[in-house]
């Protein structure tokens, strides 16, 4: 087990390199630099040069590359550029807050989508599976950020409900936390229901279909003792796989919930230190969301066999 | 062949119909529309929808319905250009590496996955800011963030494939690998490919509407449907019409390509045929 | 223990709504949070805001734009305008008690100078901007006297400079022993209290603060004193949450968008005031480049342009055309810069035809950075520009590109936003400059510059009122550049804050500011 455990972890090194390097590249190959920014229109050639250097942007990139990576290798994702904070609590802290909203938003929409795709796989073709599968398909439909627009329109500015803007740390407030929480993951858990529970149906109608099922039919168990005993814990591999994508999804696609509900979240960080050149917090974000990717497939594979025996760890 | 023998379920009719309608208005709104989209008209600014301008007017006295319109055809050009560019590379790596493998499968699938672990929108970001943003950036960026998708599929495809014994048939016959490949193979990855495409169809439609929102797309003043919603957020208490047709419309789409990909998907995937 | 987690409103609203903290307690909202609070290092507009209550400088900005006494309260100026001698005001105290003398502001100043504390301004004090500051002294305990290399008529106005914090005094202790930062102690009204990131700043009253003469504020002088117990900077990014807390009553001021103005002002217990600031909201032209080369195509599309029409839009109503790059309420803006441009569509058809036009494309490149007039100002130019047969396309930039594009020259047409330069000098030389050497610069006429120098080197009033009104003239001859308006702050108040006045610099000042029971 641990030795697999390694061996994944080993495996996704390269991929990191990877990543690390063309992020690298990438981020200085767009037009406009950390320094000009920081000094807009007031930036005489030598004091864009004197901030240049004092950001180490005068060196060569393999330079700049070796001086961040030997960094990196240490823990140390640098400071931002913008406000000079330690990238990593950085990071860390917006992961946090985007972290909660995923994990709430989803573990939710698994507990309502795959009951859901379970009666909808068998009760195939019947009103109760055209209905279900008719909205699931039309959940995900929707875009997020419009979705989430809809709500916000809806209950924070007609009605009034809930506030319209912003976060609360729970160290501050848990009862306001959960506020601000509501409507952002409300629009994900909408969106992810749809997503689950077309899988679901989908890898039990295939587990169905299956001899054993006939068999333990056969055999004289229960409807229901057949979906939960046989059906359910077969079925649910893909599902579960799908869960491990759709984490690290949101990881990316929560920067629009976030854009919308102004949360200080990881997708707001990438996307506003993207337009502030913020080279360091570029880096480390997206080397962080890479690594949490890989992390999460890996569980995803490691609890694969609690669902599917057929499957090993190795 | 087997698959027109049977008919078309209603996923496929409802599905197949929307899509339909919007590459039509996609391609109407490309010779006309009923005002100029672009035009400033300071006389109607804000309108709400009636009679003249049927679906209102935006800060500008830009009539919305035209911008639905050319927003139409630049949405669903961007999408087909990127999902078109990336089937073609990604059908090139996919045969290349399945049929090739060795050290040359290693290295391109190692880059593969490293593209894969990136969230799409966090790439195709990236690739903008570099690219440019404008639609070249973006069937760009999109086309680069579809293509891994495409590759795995393929090479499967092919993978599973090459131990057939029609291939060695054909190697036998004397055909080189390149015709083989050409003649045996790739036909058999139309079906996973085609449905891998309408979902990227899809997830392009949405990705471009995504960046432009967070105001990375398709720039002003050309309309799309994304920075039209994105617009309207600061006119949410004026005009909410502004917000509510681009994304009726978005919506409509995605569920149009949704059902229809669900159709093809049942169509093509053996194991769901004695089910329907 | 969570460690502070970074907020837009939420934890505003929460702290705030935990009751005013002391009802003495003055909240203003911010969009952004404060960079630094090492004065002069890392810096943008917000972060200004805040330090200057900490620390002072010797000269200051006075309401008009001219320099006025602050920790100096005499400066004389030798007849060969070399030497500075500053005459150091004997009451002034820093943060920690200790008396402000000679030896402290030299110790401040060679701080600065030192490359390693990162002064923003260093280049424009160490000769890399052709002024230099050859030696500083201090003869007694209240004299400091400065040697410069050339005459240079805004020497004191850039030591005023608020980008450069002023150049703050700063106290020996605020540095640590080994010379890195530790936190700001200055001769301010304020101190510093507790910075949380993202979310907060507060100062607290300086009691021990001696205030300069005055009755009232006058710039960044004047009457200066703290008669709250403290204020508190709220970072809000959203306009629509800061609106939501004036309204509320959880913020006691704040910068409005133009469209908020009727909501504010329908409410009964805020108050509106608007402000002429001396930001420039301008079209570029590259004189470089092979089209926008031609003066007559540049005057063609000045023609083009109803300046009312795009200034009253874009503002709301709220701002005035300026054709000059002196600001509207300068005291040098008079009658020779009122001179602006004809809306003539016929004269500009014409102009067109004379410069040898013939469809060609022209790329206007602007952004869409909120709460910035550039991207509304660029539609609205394009069609006037296409109604005269100008076949002008809109190249939407995101900001950082832009600013590439901007300081390296590469552009034809650009919708720019320039900061306030109050004084008209040092406007003009934002704008020009050779362009060699400064790729980023827009008008290098040389005539034009030999003026801008002598405007530059002459503290004549009436010398210098003449200056600018020939480099005017040929400003608008040349039309390098389209000055289109000043923008208009919009300021929102609590009616209970008395003695609160927003003024041309925008920065708010909480100085001779109180709260209302």
């Amino acid at each position: 087990m641990l030795g697999f455990i390694v061996k994944r972890l080993l495996m996704a090194v390269p991929t990191l390199l990877i990543v690390a390097v063309s992020v690298f590249v990438l981020v200085r190959l767009v037009p406009g630099d950390p320094a000009s920014l920081l000094l807009g229109d007031m930036a005489t050639p030598s004091a864009l040069a004197d901030l240049q250097r004092r950001l180490g942007l005068d060196r060569s990139l393999p330079a700049q590359f070796g001086i961040w990576f030997g960094h990196v290798l240490q823990g140390d994702l640098g400071q931002s550029i913008t406000s000079q904070q330690p990238v990593l609590p950085l990071v860390w802290d917006r992961f946090l807050v985007s972290g909660r909203l995923v994990v709430v938003a989803v573990f939710l929409a698994v507990l309502v989508a795959v009951p859901a795709g379970m009666v909808a796989a068998w009760r195939q073709n019947s009103l109760a599976d055209l209905v279900l599968v008719g909205t699931s398909t039309l959940l995900l439909s929707i875009p997020t950020f419009w979705l989430g627009l809809l709500i916000l329109l809806l209950f924070g500015l007609k009605l009034g409900w809930l506030p319209v803007v912003g976060h609360v740390s729970f160290a501050q407030s848990p009862g306001h936390a959960l506020m601000y929480m509501i409507m952002p993951v409300l629009t994900l858990f909408l969106h992810e229901i749809g997503v689950v529970m077309r899988m679901a149906r989908a890898s039990t109608l295939e587990v169905l279909r299956l001899d054993y099922i006939t068999h333990a039919r056969a055999k004289g168990l229960s409807e229901r003792e057949v979906m939960w005993r046989h059906a359910f814990r077969n079925s649910f591999g893909p599902t579960w796989t799908l869960i491990g994508l759709v984490l690290g999804n949101l990881l990316g696609g929560i920067a629009v919930v976030e854009t919308v509900f102004s949360i200080p979240g990881l997708g707001r960080l990438l996307v506003d230190s993207i337009f502030g050149r913020d080279y360091p917090v570029i880096q480390g974000c997206l080397l962080f969301v890479a690594f949490v990717y890989v992390v999460v497939n890996l569980v995803v594979d490691l609890l694969y066999p609690l669902f599917d025996p057929r499957v090993t760890a190795s | 062949m087997k698959f027109l023998e049977r008919r078309p379920a209603p996923n496929a009719w409802i599905g197949g119909l929307i899509v339909g309608s919007l590459l039509l208005v996609a391609g109407v709104g490309a010779f006309w529309t009923p005002y100029d989209p672009l035009a400033l008209n300071f006389t109607a600014q804000l309108a709400p929808p009636d009679a003249v301008y049927w679906l209102g007017t935006d800060e500008f006295g830009r009539d919305v319905l035209s911008r639905l319109m050319a927003g139409a055809t630049t949405s669903a050009w961007i999408s087909l250009l990127s999902v078109g560019c990336a089937v073609l590379v990604g059908t090139t790596l996919g045969v290349l590496t399945g049929y090739l493998r060795g050290a040359v499968d290693r290295v391109v699938m190692a880059f593969n996955d490293a593209l894969m672990a990136f969230p799409g929108i966090l790439l195709a970001l990236g690739l903008m800011a570099v690219l440019g943003a404008n639609r070249y950036g973006i069937i760009g960026a999109l086309a680069v963030a579809y293509t891994p998708s495409v590759t795995r599929v393929v090479r499967g495809s092919v993978l599973s494939l090459r131990e057939r014994e029609f291939i060695d048939a054909s190697r036998v016959m004397g055909n080189s690998g390149l015709f083989t490949m050409w003649r045996h193979v790739l036909p058999n990855c139309v079906a996973p490919l085609t449905v891998l495409a309408t979902s990227m169809f899809g997830w392009a439609l949405l990705a471009e509407s995504a960046l432009s929102f967070l105001g990375l797309g398709v720039p002003p003043p050309a309309p799309t449907w994304g920075n039209m919603l994105a617009a309207s957020r600061s006119h949410f208490d004026e005009a909410v019409w502004l917000g509510i047709f681009p994304g009726i419309c978005i919506s409509l789409t995605l569920l149009g390509i949704n059902l229809l990909g669900d159709a093809l998907r049942d169509r093509f995937d053996p194991r769901m045929r004695g089910l329907r | 223990m969570s460690r502070a987690i970074l907020l837009p409103l939420g934890a505003a609203l929460a702290v705030i709504g935990a009751g005013p903290a002391a009802a003495q307690t003055v909240n203003v909202a911010i969009n952004a949070d404060i960079r630094s609070i090492n004065p002069g290092v890392n810096r943008d507009d917000y972060t200004d805001s805040v330090v200057l209550h900490i620390v002072e400088g010797l000269v200051a900005l006075r309401e008009n734009g001219s320099i006025g006494p602050l920790l100096a309260e005499k400066v004389a100026l030798s007849p060969d305008g070399l030497t500075y001698t500053f005459s150091l005001r004997r009451n002034a105290k820093f943060h920690n008690g200790a008396p402000l003398t000679a030896a402290d502001v030299l110790w401040s100043w060679n701080r600065y100078m030192d490359p390693k504390t990162d002064w923003r301004c260093l280049s424009e004090f160490d000769g890399r901007g052709g002024l230099k500051v050859e030696a500083v002294t201090a003869p007694d305990a209240h004299t400091v006297v400065m040697r410069i290399n050339k005459p240079n008529a805004l020497f004191l106005d850039s030591l005023a400079r608020t980008d450069c914090a002023m150049a703050g005094v700063l106290h020996k202790t605020s540095v640590n022993p080994d010379g890195s930062f530790k936190s700001p102690v200055g001769t301010g009204p304020f101190k510093l209290g507790e910075w949380k990131r993202g979310e907060y700043v507060t100062l607290t009253r300086f009691d021990g603060y001696v205030s300069p003469p005055g009755s009232s504020p006058d710039g960044y002088t004047g009457a200066k004193r703290p008669l709250v117990e403290a204020v508190k900077f709220i970072v809000i990014p959203d306009p629509a949450t800061t609106k939501a807390a004036l309204l509320s009553g959880a913020v006691d001021t704040a910068e409005v968008q133009a469209t908020d103005l009727l909501e504010m002002q329908r409410s009964p217990k805020v108050e509106v005031k608007t402000t002429t600031t001396a930001n420039k909201h301008v079209f570029l032209f590259q004189t470089r480049d092979p089209l926008m080369g031609n003066a007559k195509l540049r005057q063609a599309i000045a023609a083009s342009l109803d300046m009312r029409q795009i200034v009253g839009n874009v503002s709301r109503g709220l701002a005035r055309p300026n054709a000059s790059v002196i600001h509207l309420t300068s005291a040098y803006y008079d009658d020779a810069q009122r001179q602006g441009y004809t809306y003539d569509p016929a004269a500009a058809k014409r102009l067109l035809s004379e410069a040898g036009y013939k469809g060609e494309k022209i790329k206007l490149i602007t952004n869409k950075r909120s709460g910035r007039p550039s991207f509304d100002m660029a539609l609205i130019a394009q069609q006037m520009m296409q109604a005269v047969g100008l076949n002008v396309d809109i190249e939407v930039l995101e900001w950082g590109t832009q600013i590439d594009r901007y300081n390296k020259g590469n552009y034809q047409m650009m919708a720019f936003s320039y900061s306030a330069r109050l004084d008209p000098a040092l406007s003009y030389e934002q704008i020009a400059g050779p362009k060699d050497t400064q790729p980023r610069k827009v008008w290098e006429n040389p005539e034009a510059l030999k003026l801008i120098d002598k405007a530059s080197a002459t503290s004549n009033v009436a010398e210098r009122g003449k200056i600018f009104d020939e480099l005017h003239k040929r400003f608008m001859a040349d039309v390098p550049m389209i000055m289109v308006f000043n923008s208009v702050d919009v300021n929102a108040q609590q009616k209970r804050l008395q003695g609160f006045t927003p003024w041309v610099a925008s920065k708010p000042r909480l100085w001779e500011v109180r709260v209302a029971k």
